[in-house]
């Protein structure tokens, strides 16, 4: 057991740190945010942290901090001009914010080494730490999720123009759900870079922004659970499937249309829709038939049972 | 007394085309307005003008006595402003109790901070909002639905959800645009008994329909609206006898 989990260790740290940037990816899908900034503000988190480390001697802990700050101040700025655009423009925005921080990476040599990255960056982030870092995210966007911001963003995001009828600030949610991304992506960044020895501008190109992009649509979008078991899967994925490593990307891309089709709330999402429906079938069940008629008899002619059926199935 | 909505001849032209042309009316307390007119007539352009869905190109939107022709919507719905959607529109994915206490936005005062980190400000706000949205689910014969999710519902209940979510603003001016199309008569009676209760307790009802008949039973006030022109205004009776109206309607 303990040596399956040896062989597997870096595997599973790796999932932990796609799993905040996809929870990055995640907080501003949820709020109706079509933002596609998680791999530059990771970037900017990872080469803040490294560079801190390995060329100011900052104490580990502190470059971490400060990544994530990093992250977290970039999304603070791009926030206010972002949130007076939508849709398709937010995403070429922050597209356009991956590809400068993507250059200054690449091109400003005297500071990041260019191609060739930061190397020799002490593992300060073991298994244990991501865990618990992870752990926390999840609890903090589940908490986030149930209440007043949660409702507010689920609003936004299924209909704007209901959300202002109901007096709900579509650009002040908006920055809160890209700040938030900006935050975690940050840490995620700087974790990345404290728990893999080097890091090189390749790791958070577009390869990045795609796949925390496609872990959150497998997974589902509107519960933090989609993030999780998007970034599981597509983490995993590549290594069931080494034999075909060349064809890896065809397996994912298949993968990815197979749910779209078949599962277009993400498996998440669908598995707790499908837990909930039964729930409620085994309540409407237990409950003797006139306590539900009464529900409705007050309104007339409704056809109850039929209405509660297409609740159930739906 | 004002009354609590008044549009002095508000106009709306996309380009060249006037969709709403010098229309005044008035929306008192307490009573149930109605506005009426054929498919296509500007009604629910009216009704986007005054919720601030749309600017005005021209005249003035009074709430209580206050101009507000300039105010963006989420402005106006904290003021009190409420509709509901002629084309449904809700989350379908969230449960019928979490789409109506949506409503409620305008009423929380838990901070930021305390809803982002589930503090026991924002709990026990969310227990009381979960509570007084069942006190409306049972007003409107839905609390057996309170889990179901709301976009696997009848038309007739969807439509409801949507009324509850916008009383549960608790708003002073009520905007209805055709919230009974699609249901049957027995349907309609019982959500006209709401919406007379609703103006009882002194809210302003603007009620957009077509269905001639629901409107003469319900209104006090009635305007007619044609091609972005009002045609008519005055008691139902008078308006449904007006030869104006009935060449709107019929074509005659």
């Amino acid at each position: 057991m303990m040596n399956f989990f040896y062989t597997y260790q870096s595997l599973f740290d790796h999932i932990l740190v796609y799993a905040l940037l996809a929870m990055s990816q995640y907080v501003v899908l949820r709020a109706g945010v079509f933002s596609l900034g998680t791999a530059g503000f990771a970037a900017l988190g990872a080469y803040g942290c490294a560079l801190l480390i390995t060329k100011a001697g900052w104490p580990p802990f502190a470059a971490i901090v400060a990544g994530t700050v990093l992250g977290t101040v970039a999304s603070a700025l791009l926030a206010f001009p972002l949130s007076r655009l939508r849709g398709v423009f937010q995403a070429v925005a922050t597209l356009a914010l991956v590809q400068i921080v993507l250059s200054a990476t690449q091109n400003w040599v005297s500071v990041t080494n260019g191609a060739l990255g930061v190397n020799g960056i002490p593992k300060v982030a073991g298994t244990g730490v991501l865990l618990s870092v992870v752990v926390v995210v999840v609890l903090l966007l589940v908490a986030m999720g149930r209440y007043s911001v949660g409702r507010a963003m689920d609003v936004i995001r299924e209909d704007e123009t209901v959300a202002v009828s109901l007096g709900i600030s579509v650009p002040y949610y908006h920055r809160i759900a890209f700040i938030l991304s900006g935050l975690l992506a940050g840490l995620g960044g700087a974790l990345q870079a404290t728990s893999s020895y080097a890091i090189t501008p390749g790791e958070f190109g577009f390869g990045m922004l795609v796949a925390t992009l496609a872990m959150v649509v497998l997974g589902g979008r509107t519960s933090v659970w989609g993030a999780l078991v998007g970034a599981a899967i597509l983490t995993t994925l590549p290594e069931l499937f080494r034999v075909f490593a060349d064809y890896r990307n065809v397996v994912q891309g298949i993968l990815l249309m197979l749910v779209i089709v078949y599962l277009p709330r993400g498996v998440a999402d669908t598995v707790i829709a499908m837990l909930r429906d039964r729930r409620l079938r085994r309540r409407t069940v237990r409950l003797p038939a006139d306590a539900v008629a009464s529900g409705a008899a007050s309104v007339g002619a409704a056809p109850v049972s039929s209405s509660i059926d297409a609740g159930v199935h739906a | 007394m004002t009354a609590t909505l008044v549009l002095e001849e508000v106009a709306r032209h996309f380009g060249g085309v006037p969709a709403v042309d010098k229309v005044s009316l008035q929306v008192p307390a307490g009573q149930i307005t109605g506005l009426i007119g054929p498919n296509g007539a500007g009604k629910t352009t009216v009704v986007n003008l005054i919720t601030g869905l749309l600017h005005l190109s021209s005249g003035k939107v009074l709430l209580d006595g206050r101009d507000v022709s300039r105010e963006e919507a989420p402005d106006l719905a904290r003021a009190g402003v409420a509709r509901t959607f002629q084309n449904i529109r809700l989350v379908a994915d969230a449960s019928v109790l979490e789409n109506v206490v949506a409503g409620f936005h305008r009423h929380e005062k838990a901070g930021l901070w305390a809803n982002l980190l589930g503090l026991p400000s924002a709990r026990a706000e969310a227990r009381q909002m979960n509570e007084r949205a069942m006190a409306l689910l049972e007003r409107f014969g839905m609390a057996a639905l309170a889990e179901h999710r709301s976009g696997g519902l009848s038309y007739g209940h969807q439509r409801r959800i949507e009324m509850m979510r916008a009383l549960a603003t608790e708003p002073r001016l009520l905007l209805l645009d055709e919230p009974v199309a699609g249901m049957n008569d027995a349907e309609a009676e019982s959500l006209a008994g709401i919406f007379r209760s609703v103006a009882a307790s002194g809210v302003a009802v603007l009620l957009i329909e077509h269905n001639m008949r629901f409107v003469m039973s319900l209104c006090s006030q009635l305007y007619v609206l044609a091609s972005g022109r009002l045609i008519a205004e005055g008691l139902p009776e008078a308006v449904g006898r007006d030869p104006k109206v009935v060449e709107a309607y019929l074509g005659a």
